[in-house]
């Protein structure tokens, strides 16, 4: 319990800080912060509809998250989540409108392997770069994003534009391909439930497995964990695979289930949004998938906000900013890379 | 105690910087008690002792780094105790330390630029920062390397001359060196050993901290000898040999625990055989090293800290790949240096750094005890850990070697004594054939120490052979039945008990036979 308090205590002081700050800004701007929070909260939890909404928000920054998670706990510090997603979902939207000689359900199945692999290869160019290069993971994962964002620009004004040649987006995927809903007439998709099994699997990874304790204490202290016999490299490498598998997943379903065919500014960011989500969660899955609702039900409600209350759903990420400042400021800069620290040697 | 005065000179200037009296103590170590001491104009004054014996911590208080606890500190007279080093740089007293303060990627002019006395305005003038730097230099008649290159392109050497040109940029009349040759090539040694002489003409003092005798004997004009944070005497080095000086640097050390049970000596388990190695700049840190032990035998290897004993350990423990040289456990020579591959071959180690390469801070006490591939092989099953096996195997470590911790706390909120205990108690349980503990009971309490002790012993017992690689003499001579010295690299052949510790001295001290 104790312990429990001790990680999870920071993320509850940012978010109340968070708050409190929006609510400040609310009432500046002249309007009332218990109306904005009031339809936050209704368009958020207030009906099926909006319930429906959270899931389909929270699947990507559920996946994104989780994979911010696995790669920050092994030292790695992916920020090229975006770009990872954005091509697991090219993978998906270039296969999809291809049908396989198999049962719908497994051609599915089969093209969602392929954009987490997608996402897994579009990370593992930055962990190569590392490992044989000494390439700073920052730096190169965030470059990868542009160049993700690029392709995919040049991609669907070129060669995958759509038959009609009007938008330059991709045709739609078969419908056959398209994630089955949870309940008819709402949004929500099968994604939700998928990447809720997916967060388990990870805590049984992290926490029971020997992997995910090799890429702990990997994270945690190379040194040590390369006296110990480790293969940090190995380690290091892995979790950046699995990292951009889940980004890549994201990325996929989202075609899939929700948007059906890719274009420029797909995602509004997910990649991003998910290192709040990692940091709040604490790195830890469970952590996640609480933070990961919250910041669905903020996207879910910020447009009833805007509508009721007048006030911007900007106001989002101005939570969602403060948020990350708050932890890393509680945390004294223990989740920057290059922390360093200053020690004085007798003698 | 009284230090022994043995002044070759009489007396003729006074003073310039003297020390009165000065203790400090950090937590419960004593690192300087009752120093007094004096330092002339002109002169090259070595300070020699072994690791802890408390020189950089007098340096420190004379940079300003530290504050005394008491006694005085006089400058030309005048009480002299800084509130940092900035201070004691604008009184005219600069230090260079063993790790440089240079920016790698600025050039040779904005680096001296950041310690000179400040430009006027807001601009950075390249031109006459360059001027600055030059005229700097010809001051202090040092050659300077060209002043638009930058730092990361020069060799050590010229870095070094630039952390001198900094330190004297205040026209410091006393200059502090750190261990100015622990960083440097032979030929360096020889060009830096030019560069004090002719700042020692210029009437400066220069105060040299080393633990190698031959260069005491070569450029200091007088020795200062600490011991245990108290000053042995100060010298005339050229009145004083290489084994007198190793001996009051060591003391009269008389084995604390006369070996009771002598135990029956096993076959060979490991054998080393003409093994070297190189350090992070590819020079030659350990050279043609040969040596057995046997099973039940702890074998001691002594020596100054900075002659090899760090290589050593980590060829033996998969860190670094040796350059030459076998190394062989019960017969089956090692092919696959990785730590990994040690491990399975049965040897085990304990670490210099616990904190370090020993232990995972913020990871519980459970999971310290795990850290090791043939403890995490044996305590999952088909990749998964197992939760029952860890906890039993953990539960029983910590018994057996008294670990008072919850096994659920962060390892980083156990005491250092404790640490070790779970460094130490990792390493036995895994019934390795041979094991490696270098410095093992480094900055532990009495209680501490003795566990440590009794668990390499108690291993021994139990037919392991044991490698204790220490700069402690007192910890290897108490503990070892053999011990050789690593002295530049190189060890001696074995001594056995009793020993004559003149000739360890004089083997620590890198004399030859």
């Amino acid at each position: 319990m104790q312990a429990l308090a001790a990680r999870f205590g920071p993320s509850v002081l940012a978010l109340a800080g968070a708050l409190a700050v929006s609510a400040l800004i609310v009432a500046l701007a002249g309007r009332d912060p218990a109306v904005a929070f009031g339809a936050l909260w209704y368009g958020a939890f207030g009906s099926a509809d909006s319930l429906s909404e959270v899931a389909v928000k929270t699947c990507p920054l559920l996946l994104c998250g989780l994979a911010i998670a696995i790669s920050f706990q092994a030292g790695v510090w992916n920020i090229g989540v975006e770009g990872q997603l954005l091509m697991g979902a090219l993978a998906m939207a270039a296969l999809g409108t291809h049908a396989l000689p198999l049962p719908a359900g497994l051609t599915l199945g089969a093209y969602l392997i392929a954009a987490a692999a997608a996402g897994a290869v579009w990370a593992g160019i930055a962990g190569v770069l590392k490992l044989r290069r000494n390439v700073n993971e920052v730096i190169s994962t965030i470059m990868l994003n542009f160049v993700a964002l690029g392709l995919i620009g040049y991609l669907v004004q070129g060669p995958l534009m759509e038959a009609g040649g009007r938008y330059p987006q991709t045709d739609a995927i078969l419908p056959a391909l398209w994630m089955p809903r949870l309940v008819l007439g709402h949004r929500a998709h099968a994604g939700l439930p998928l990447a809720l099994l997916i967060a388990g699997a990870m805590h049984v990874l992290l926490y029971r497995g020997v992997a995910g304790y090799e890429m702990r204490a990997a994270g945690l202290n190379p040194a040590a964990a390369r006296l110990a016999g480790i293969g940090v490299d190995g380690r290091l490498l892995l979790s950046l695979l699995v990292s951009g598998a889940l980004a890549g997943l994201a990325g996929g379903i989202e075609v899939s289930a929700v948007t059906h065919r890719l274009y420029e500014h797909f995602s509004p960011g997910w990649g991003f949004t998910a290192i709040a989500v990692g940091l709040l969660g604490r790195l830890s899955p469970a952590g996640v998938v609480v933070a990961a609702v919250f910041f669905g039900a903020l996207d879910a409600g910020s447009n009833a906000m805007q509508r009721a209350a007048g006030v911007s759903s900007v106001l989002v990420s101005i939570i969602q900013a403060v948020v990350i400042l708050s932890l890393v400021a509680l945390e004294r800069g223990r989740w920057l890379p290059g922390r360093t620290a200053t020690v004085v040697r007798e003698d | 105690m009284g230090p022994v005065q043995n002044f070759a000179e009489p007396e003729t200037t006074a003073p310039l910087l003297m020390v009165r009296g000065v203790s400090k103590r950090f937590g419960n170590t004593q690192a300087l008690a009752d120093v007094t001491l004096e330092f002339r104009a002109g002169e090259i004054h070595a300070v020699l002792g072994e690791n802890g014996a408390g020189k950089s911590t007098l340096m420190h208080i004379l940079a300003g780094i530290y504050r005394p606890d008491a006694g005085a500190v006089l400058l030309d007279g005048w009480p002299a105790v800084f509130n940092s080093p900035r201070a004691a740089r604008r009184a005219g007293i600069g230090m260079v330390h063993q790790h440089f303060t240079l920016v790698e990627t600025l050039t040779v002019a904005e680096n001296l630029a950041l310690s000179l006395p400040q430009q006027s305005g807001w601009r950075y003038d390249a031109a006459a920062a360059a001027a600055e730097a030059r005229a700097l230099a010809e001051r202090v008649g040092l050659d300077l390397s060209p002043t638009e290159l930058t730092v990361a392109e020069l060799p050590v050497g010229a870095r070094q001359r630039i952390e001198i040109l900094k330190a004297l940029a205040h026209a410091a009349r006393v200059l502090i060196l750190d261990e100015p040759t622990a960083v440097l090539t032979p030929q360096e040694v020889r060009k830096l050993f030019v560069m004090l002489r002719e700042l020692r003409a210029q009437r400066r003092l220069i105060i040299f901290i080393t633990h190698k005798l031959r260069e005491v004997r070569e450029i200091a004009d007088r020795v200062t000898i600490m011991r245990r944070g108290c000053v042995v005497g100060t010298f005339d080095p050229a009145l004083l040999s290489e084994s007198e000086m190793a001996e009051h640097m060591i003391g009269d050390v008389v084995p604390a625990r006369p070996r009771v049970t002598e135990r029956a000596r096993g076959d060979i388990v490991l054998n080393v055989t003409r093994l070297s190695a190189r350090d992070e700049r590819g020079l030659p840190a350990l050279l043609d090293v040969s040596f057995v032990v046997r099973g039940s035998e702890v074998f001691g290897i002594a020596g100054v800290d900075g002659n090899g004993q760090r290589e050593l350990f980590e060829v033996l423990a998969g860190l670094r790949p040796p350059s030459g040289g076998a190394v062989s456990v019960r017969g089956s020579p090692v092919t696959d240096f990785t730590p990994r591959a040690l491990l399975a071959a049965g040897i085990g180690h304990i670490p210099p750094d616990r904190q370090r390469d020993g232990l995972v801070l913020p990871m519980t006490v459970q999971e310290n005890f795990l850290l090791s591939r043939t403890l995490l092989d044996r305590c999952s099953r088909r990749g998964l850990l197992s939760v029952k096996a860890a906890r039993r195997f953990s539960a029983a470590a910590a018994r057996a070697y008294d670990v008072r911790a919850d096994l659920d706390a962060p390892a980083r909120s156990l005491s250092g004594g404790n640490q070790q205990r779970v460094v130490v108690a990792r390493a036995l349980a895994q019934r390795p054939a041979v094991l490696v503990a270098a410095n093992p009971s480094r900055g532990l309490d009495v209680a501490a120490t003795r566990a440590v002790a009794d668990a390499l012993l108690d291993s021994a017992g139990r037919g392991c052979a044991v490698v204790l690689i220490s700069t402690d003499l007192d910890e290897v001579l108490d503990l070892s039945d053999r011990v050789a010295v690593l002295s530049r690299g190189r060890l001696s052949t074995g001594l056995d008990p009793p020993i004559d510790i003149e000739q360890l001295g004089l083997l620590m001290a890198g004399v030859p036979r």
